[in-house]
């Protein structure tokens, strides 16, 4: 199923799908490029950045740029 | 004097790798962002002496802040210097990224592996030898706060050469 990357639960691995054309440079140095495994690991409330896991390593997000990003996620 | 420039993600040990090669004391903190501008210190090599400038930490050289945009306009103002590229060894795919971008500049560079004994505790292994043969760069394991691998970092500097990103291409696509 394909979500949000925003709309990721906790703990929920899925496949990166989809990067918005203008974000794809700016993440990818953070390691998050298209077929990525990502793994949701904290969304901090009143909308603030969420954290994954991608090759090992944690990185957090701003919720707008998640918001761009289309995840397939595992069943 | 030939300065040296220490560029890497934010959080992966530039300062302390700055403190011990010049012996300053930059202030550390185990946070990233921690250096926003950049420090400058020189350093004794065994035929000549170098300027070390610590630049702040940067995912990519398409800078997002202000502290990346100093990082990116300090490279790219300094064309003829040498770049320890500080990598974190337990996160090496982001470092890699970074230190790709600038090797694809032309710039001559090292590359250090710092946090080698944290890439060790989280049994990430990594094949130097073949990292050595593929980016026909030198590569140092390095732990900055115990100052293991310094010696070799020092004594590869002249080893360090500008390689084609064509050359790193056609290796890759032998590996596969």
């Amino acid at each position: 199923m394909e979500k949000k990357l925003s709309e990721m639960n906790y703990e929920e691995e899925g496949r990166v799908g989809s990067i918005e054309q203008d974000l794809k440079n700016k993440v990818a140095g953070m390691g998050i490029r298209v077929g990525k495994n990502l793994k949701m690991i904290t969304k901090h409330p009143l909308s603030g950045p969420i954290v994954v896991e991608v090759d090992g390593a944690h990185t957090s997000l701003a919720l707008s740029i998640a918001d761009r990003i289309t995840v397939e996620v595992k069943k | 004097m030939k300065k040296i420039l220490l560029m890497g993600n934010p959080n992966v040990g530039k300062s302390v790798f700055f403190n011990r090669l010049t012996g300053a004391n930059v202030i550390e903190s185990n946070y990233p962002g921690t250096t926003v501008d950049y420090t400058k210190g020189y350093m004794k090599g065994n035929s000549e002496d170098f300027e070390i400038i610590d630049v702040p930490g940067t995912f990519s050289l398409e800078a997002k802040d202000k502290a990346e945009e100093v990082a990116v306009k300090m490279l790219e103002e300094e064309k003829g210097a040498l770049i320890i590229c500080v990598i974190d060894a337990s996160k090496i795919e982001r470092g890699l990224y970074l230190c790709l971008e600038i090797i694809e500049k032309g710039y001559s560079v090292v590359m250090a592996l710092n946090m080698w004994d944290v890439a060790e505790d989280k049994n990430v292994q990594i094949d130097i030898e073949k990292l050595k043969n593929i980016l026909n760069i030198p590569v140092v394991p390095t732990v900055a706060i115990s100052g293991k691998g310094f010696k070799e970092v020092v004594l590869s500097l002249k080893k360090a050469a500008s390689v084609e990103v064509k050359e790193i291409m056609e290796k890759v696509g032998e590996i596969k």
